[in-house]
């Protein structure tokens, strides 16, 4: 028996607006609890139908508005003098949700029309498939609020996370905090609700603007309605316990590309370094659609499988194997190749059936590599990369990518994205699932455009994902100006405030003018959602995240100052050793060439031994002291007369 | 007379509705059953709420045509007209017609009475008040009658009666061969007729005798000039049918 609350309304139908069984009309009360988006019920006999509001009409019975006019002779304010007040209809259109018995499948009858309890909501939205279940799967994702009454949402886990169907995309415009609030509450519901019979998770952010997500492990005030929401959904408000993140150097190598280099908050702050292994198999992200053909790529495998991490021997060019491990060992051994050919006159155009035209190319497009990720590749230094293989369960590791150059932030998704790609399919990541977040998917999978290396990778993720655990959650400004298999493939869509103009593409063609305006309008922490389990978008309020805002983050934590390479080196040796004092740290580098210091940073970092100073001492290598020329002393020449002949 | 004013306090509105139709022939007796229904909605707030409904299922038709019906004719209140002249299918329609509307009259007095019953607030009648028979004593009891079958004057006077302008009342009379009690009257124009028929607009107004003072007559008549909004479009008699009588109307019409 469904549970009682307010009749509200009834089912009407004409013949020209008859009852079907996915839509309906209903009259109501003008003062009734409803509008767009609110769920009802109707009960006629056995049959129980819960539907959506989609649409609202009001009219009076004035067959024109002349007699308006007249009733007021002319005047408007006499209107508000007419002793009776005109027959005003309330109309609403609903979109039918689910009707009980299912089958057969009928028209909505002509009953009584309820506002949904709790329960309805439950049923109406089919979560008593997913949350009643022996092994429940549900994840709240917020609150229907209608008529003063509200009740939980719930995702079902296996749609949002796979294998079933996954995948997420948010929509909305910018400066409402909507689509990254949205994504961090909706991690943290995961985080503390995914069932451990569905295994482990994590999540993959990547940061691409100022500080949306560096400070995602700091609390945050909250209201008391923030609270309330939270304890309606059952979630504990606390930010993120197990946060890491991965940001490139500055062009100096030392310095931390990123808004989060408050002292306070580096215990979980890492530098994001790559070198020449790391990247020679993503070296077609960088490539433009000229530059790939199937002789660059033929190069670049030769350099992969011969060359780079083994010791490569060629006669021709030098006695001595060539062991390249850095982009100074490539530049080395490209220099030997280029000597050859040069000393070979005529007839040097070809070394090991590659032209000397497409050895060129690449060794300009992987020497780009390094100048313009600078920060990001290094030389010749060790890198420091996300813990592939030991994923813990529900961290967050963030990649900061705002800082970098656009083609760097390419390599970035590309490397980042293959990676776990690999290890989920090779099952050893160290977790089930993993959630990547991408921000401004307009711009890396655009709808127009070149087909990036980028666009393919996202374009797989979404398509493939799945089967792996591996799951795009992914959000952009405006959905049509994204790759339509991209957002197509995102089995739950989350809308926020949208644009007008947006709306009025043709990917919003099946919405209702009202729940469009209701979309063009919604305030901060309303969204409208799309899950599989729902037959129509439902409209939901989330709390804000726990977590402080990259506005507030960087007003509580501002980012320390550029400091100049020496003091930079101090302050990460400082982070590892809090014993060591900065003067021995600017000591132990003073007179030491920034590339030897870069290394055996690097080196300590990774190492993390128990005495960093003297770790980071013998890396660095015996001091070789400069010492002053002294005057050579000589035997001085015999004084003569200067006459050779006395 | 003064320029319209809200009627003050509690103003509640009558009207019945009636639908016949044959529906068997015993011979060349018509048998027709019939719904009448009549009702009294309430304005509180400027906004009108049904407070009195009642309604009847008549067949109607000579006694031996009623009575050959048998048991198909059951739940139904029987109406016998007038059976002292042979059975003619035509005017035994017209005699139908007129039962029903005598019923339809009674069961609006009925309405009226337990309206009266349960409130004191002014009853506004559509049609005659001469039919009501507490009509002489009450004093809060109007009616506004559209039709003007029977005009009270002949010759000047009705020309002028017939030309009054927009606003304008005429003098009190009391008009002739009332059934059950006597009434006071007056003619009022809602709207301007220039241009259209000289009975655009205008209505005639019926009070209790003790009411039909002249104070009393252009108190009413500015309370019924303010009630010519809203207009009761699309009714195409909206420029002498009040809002209020339509919403009884229309209330009684959504039974059907």
């Amino acid at each position: 028996m469904p549970p009682t609350t307010p009749l509200i309304g009834r089912v009407v139908a004409t013949e020209l607006k008859p009852s079907t069984p996915h839509q309906f009309y209903f009259w109501t009360r003008e003062d009734a609890a409803v509008g767009i988006g609110a769920i009802v019920r109707v009960e006629h006999g056995e049959r129980t139908v819960y539907a959506v509001v989609t649409d609202g009409f009001a009219y009076a019975d004035l067959s024109s508005p002349l007699y308006a006019v007249i009733g007021a002779d002319g005047d408007p304010t006499h209107e508000a003098l007419e002793p009776t007040l005109r027959t005003e209809v309330r109309l609403y259109s609903a979109a039918v949700l689910r009707q009980s018995p299912e089958e057969p499948l009928q028209p909505v009858p002509l009953g009584a029309v309820h506002l949904a309890s709790d329960g309805d909501v439950e049923l109406a939205l089919r979560m008593d498939t997913y949350r009643n279940a022996a092994r429940p799967t549900a994840i709240p994702v917020g609150v229907y609020a209608a008529g003063g009454h509200d009740a939980p949402v719930y995702l079902d886990c296996d749609f949002l996370l796979g294998p079933e169907a996954a995948h997420l995309n948010i929509t909305g415009v910018s400066g409402l905090a909507t689509k990254t609030s949205a994504v961090e509450f909706l991690l943290s519901s995961i985080f503390q609700t995914f069932p451990a019979h569905r295994g482990s998770v994590a999540a993959v952010c990547f940061n691409v603007k100022g500080p949306d997500l560096c400070f995602l492990d700091q609390p945050c005030g909250l209201t008391d309605a923030d609270h309330a929401l939270y304890a309606r959904l059952g979630l504990a408000a606390e930010p993120f316990a197990n946060v890491r993140y991965f940001a490139p150097h500055k062009a100096d190598g030392v310095n931390l590309n990123t808004l989060r280099t408050h002292e306070a908050l580096q215990a979980n702050t890492e530098p994001l370094v790559w070198g020449l292994r790391e990247v020679l198999d993503y070296a077609e992200v960088v490539m433009n659609r000229d530059d790939i053909d199937a002789k660059a790529d033929a190069f670049i495998d030769f350099l992969g499988d011969r060359v780079v991490g083994k010791d490569f021997k060629d006669e021709s060019l030098r006695g001595k194997p060539f062991r390249v491990e850095t982009f100074a060992d490539l530049e080395e051994f490209f220099r030997g190749i280029f000597d050859f050919m040069e000393a070979m006159g005529r007839g040097g155009e070809v070394w090991r059936t590659h032209h000397i035209a497409t050895i060129r190319k690449v060794r300009n497009r992987l020497s780009n590599i390094s100048t313009r990720a600078k920060g990001l590749v290094v030389d010749d230094g060790v890198a420091n990369d996300l813990p592939w293989t030991k994923f813990a369960d529900r961290a967050v590791y963030v990649v900061d990518v705002a800082g970098i150059d656009p083609l760097a932030q390419d390599l970035v998704f590309a490397r980042v994205v293959s990676k776990l790609r690999e290890h989920l399919e090779r099952r050893d990541l160290g977790v089930d699932h993993v959630v990547v977040f991408v921000d401004e998917l307009n711009k890396y999978a655009p709808a127009d455009g070149p087909d990036t290396y980028v666009r393919k990778m996202l374009l797989d993720l979404a398509e493939r994902g799945r089967y792996l655990g591996l799951v795009l959650f992914s959000a952009q400004q405006f959905r049509s100006q994204v790759q339509r298999r991209v957002v197509g493939n995102a089995g739950t869509g989350i809308y926020g405030r949208m644009d007008m103009d947006e709306l009025a593409t043709p990917g919003y063609a099946t919405i209702s003018p009202s729940t469009k305006i209701k979309l063009a309008t919604l305030p901060k922490g309303e969204l409208m959602i799309r899950h599989p389990h729902f037959t129509q978008p439902i409209f939901v309020r989330f709390p804000r995240p726990a977590v402080l805002s990259g506005r507030e983050g960087v007003e509580k934590y501002p980012p320390a100052a550029e400091l100049p390479f020496a003091n930079a080196v101090a302050r990460q040796l400082r982070q590892m050793d809090r014993a060591l004092s900065t003067d021995e740290c600017l000591d132990l580098v003073a007179g030491r060439a920034e590339r030897d210091v870069r290394r055996a940073l690097a080196a300590t970092r990774r190492e993390r031994p128990a005495d960093v100073k003297a770790y980071f001492k013998a890396i660095l290598g015996r001091r070789v002291d400069g010492e002053v020329a002294r005057p050579r002393i000589t035997i001085p020449p015999i004084v003569s007369s200067g006459d050779p002949y006395a | 007379m003064g320029d319209p004013e809200p009627w003050p306090g509690t103003t509640a509105f009558l009207d019945g509705t009636q639908r016949s139709e044959v529906v068997a022939y015993c011979g060349s007796a018509p048998i027709l059953v019939a719904t009448i229904r009549a009702a009294v909605l309430e304005r509180e707030d400027r906004r009108l709420k049904a407070m009195i409904l009642r309604e009847r299922f008549l067949c109607v038709g000579r006694r031996v045509a009623l009575d050959a019906a048998g048991d198909a004719l059951a739940g139904l209140d029987r109406v016998e007209i007038d059976d002292s002249q042979t059975a003619h299918p035509v005017r035994d329609l017209v005699q139908a017609g007129h039962a029903i509307d005598e019923a339809r009259g009674a069961l609006e007095r009925e309405a009226g009475l337990a309206y009266r019953m349960q409130r004191d607030g002014w009853l506004v009648v559509d049609g005659s008040l001469a039919e009501f028979p507490a009509a002489g004593t009450d004093q809060r009891m109007v009616a506004v009658s559209k039709s003007h079958s029977t005009l009270p004057f002949d010759g000047e006077e009705l020309e002028r009666y017939l030309r009054l302008p927009v606003g304008h009342r005429s003098s009190i009379f009391t008009p002739a061969s009332r059934r059950f009690v006597p009434v006071r009257a007056w003619a009022l124009r809602l709207w301007h007729w220039e241009g259209r028929d000289l009975l655009h607009g205008l209505v005639r107004v019926e009070v209790a005798p003790g009411v039909g003072t002249t104070e009393r007559a252009d108190e009413l008549s500015r309370w019924i000039l303010a009630e010519r909004a809203p207009v009761s479009s699309p009714d195409k008699r909206w420029d002498r049918l009040l809002y209020g009588v339509r919403r009884v109307e229309e209330f009684l019409r959504a039974r059907d």
